[in-house]
């Protein structure tokens, strides 16, 4: 079952991680990352025709097609979206209740908050089942092992400073393949 | 099947009708209850924008912990809004029933004014008929 | 949405009105247009193969036809809001529903005297004419009778006839401001006309009595005239 894309949201509502495996027309298959406007510090992003990195906004409003939104305008709609739900979620029943996913006629939202506020997003196709235990594991397999405890990672990530680093991408990527496989 | 609650909004994201059927859900003020309506009236259309595949219509399940919403858009553009108690399947099927009532008590009634908030008495005990035994 | 489908019509084509068919009416009913274009058959929505309108039709062929509910409950709705715009208080709006069910009941009654054909006989006792309304007249117009028939224990000249789910008034919720208004007054209107044409001259009004069972049960309060109970009493074995 496919996995559209994945987002990681801080708790100043900023967007730091951003991956997209959006089947697009011609080059199908090839994967997009991009992490906030900054150019992503990995050295994999430099491997051409392997991966193609979010250099600058007008990089990416280039490669995406007519009609659709450019990477950074999806997340923060995305973030708008969930920020309304959580919030409508708690208003209904309380603030102990938690948002876990919706989805639509045609692809579906997974929804994962940690108690630091940070959010975990996915959006995979309509019959996949619940990944919020997945989106834990991704934060507590790779967020905080690749990200959290590298040293050379600042403690927040303005612009998504350190968190596209390649030991996270590749074990986000190696992750996302078994569950697309399951 | 536990119905929570059963909201209706209008095809301006106006709420029209809200009654809650069972404990479970918070009481909001009727203030709140038009914000929340709006909001989600936003909601449902960016859910449409952001899809990573074209074609795709708005939210149409919610997932929480405690509830689960099913969203039934009318192809008029108004909203039924059914919350019911999580994994509950089959809430389509009340939500094509709670239409067909609104469409028999509600819009049959001459004395209802069109997009305006529903104050049908029949309409009312024909849901309620409805909802209630099926606990 | 609701298929639901009543049993008989409440609306049957009747007679055709000579006024229309001598082409006084407007243009625009069906059946002067037959008239002056009968090449214009391409819609075949309303005229049956021969390309004669329904009114043309034997009046006992439509005897079991039947009518959407949801149709009429639309076509009850704009008449009730067309009435309210013409109105200013409930017991005007309730005396314009009689009128317009009035006009039907009049001509009801003769079709279904017409359509008893040699059986048919004229009621001349008021038990039989409430018989009338009860079974033939209701069977005909909601496909089945009367809930029920009581005489009034206070008065002499009163009936009530009772409806416990109205047909005309189940898609309709009256708002509180306007609790006294029973849209019943419709059929209300058809009673008297049918009372009325069999020479039983009489007011008939609609009321509200919901009960637990029954929350749209409506009573038809039937009130006599004096020369009615006059011609009873001076009727035999009475």
């Amino acid at each position: 079952m496919p996995i559209y894309s994945f987002y990681i949201f801080d708790r100043h509502c900023e967007c730091i991680y951003v991956k997209q495996w959006l089947e697009r027309e011609r080059n199908s298959l090839r994967p997009t990352t991009s992490s906030g406007a900054s150019i992503i510090n990995s050295p994999l992003s430099g491997a051409p025709d392997k991966r193609i990195s979010a250099g600058t906004i007008a990089d990416q409003s280039l490669r995406t097609a007519p009609g659709r939104l450019s990477v950074q305008d999806d997340a923060k709609l995305v973030f708008g979206v969930v920020f309304s739900l959580r919030n409508m979620v708690r208003k209904l029943s309380g603030p102990e209740d938690n948002f876990v996913s919706y989805r639509t006629g045609s692809y579906k939202l997974h929804y994962y908050e940690t108690a630091t506020n940070l959010k975990f997003v996915m959006l995979t196709d309509v019959k996949m089942s619940n990944l919020r235990v997945v989106l834990h594991q991704i934060y507590v397999n790779l967020y905080v092992e690749y990200v959290t405890k590298n040293p050379l990672s600042p403690v927040e990530h303005p612009g998504g400073e350190g968190v596209a680093v390649e030991l996270f991408e590749l074990g986000l990527d190696r992750f996302v393949q078994t569950i697309q496989e399951a | 099947m536990v119905i929570l609650s059963i909201l209706i909004l209008n095809k301006a994201g106006g709420l029209i009708y809200q009654r809650d059927f069972n404990e479970g859900l918070k009481k909001l003020s009727s203030n709140d209850y038009l914000v929340l309506a709006g909001t989600f009236h936003g909601v449902h259309a960016i859910t449409s924008r952001i899809s990573p595949v074209p074609g795709s219509g708005g939210l149409e399940v919610l997932e929480s912990d405690q509830f689960r919403m099913q969203c039934f858009q009318t192809l008029t553009g108004t909203k039924f809004l059914v919350f019911a108690e999580p994994h509950q399947p089959n809430i389509d099927v009340v939500c094509r029933r709670v239409y067909e009532l609104y469409a028999d008590y509600v819009m049959k009634n001459p004395f209802y004014q069109i997009e305006m908030p529903i104050r049908c008495e029949s309409f009312d005990r024909h849901l309620m008929a409805y909802i209630k035994p099926k606990q | 949405m609701s298929n639901l489908h009543n049993p008989a019509s409440p609306f049957v084509p009747f007679s055709p009105n000579p006024a229309i068919q001598s082409g006084v009416a407007s243009p625009t009913t069906p059946l002067s247009i037959s008239q002056k274009t009968p090449q214009l058959g391409s819609s075949n929505l309303r005229y049956a193969s021969s390309r004669k309108s329904i009114y043309d039709r034997h009046l006992n062929r439509t005897q079991r036809s039947e009518l959407s509910k949801a149709s009429f409950a639309f076509l009850f709705g704009e008449m009730i809001q067309y009435a309210q715009k013409q109105v200013s208080g409930i017991q005007d709006l309730e005396k314009k529903l009689n009128i317009q069910g009035y006009s039907i009941g009049q001509r009801l009654l003769e079709l279904l005297l017409h359509r008893e054909g040699r059986s048919a006989k004229r009621e001349t006792r008021v038990l039989g004419i409430l018989q009338f309304v009860a079974q033939t007249v209701y069977r005909h117009l909601f496909g089945k009778p009367a809930d029920g028939l009581e005489k009034s224990r206070d008065n002499e000249d009163e009936y009530m006839l009772i409806d416990n789910d109205p047909a005309v008034n189940s898609y309709i919720s009256v708002p509180r401001e306007m609790s006294q208004l029973n849209c019943a007054a419709f059929v209300a209107g058809i009673i008297e006309a049918v009372l009325d044409g069999s020479l039983f001259p009489s007011r008939v009004t609609a009321h509200s009595v919901p009960t637990e069972q029954y929350p749209m049960k409506t009573v038809f309060l039937i009130k006599f005239d004096e020369s009615v109970l006059e011609r009873e009493s001076v009727m035999p074995n009475n």
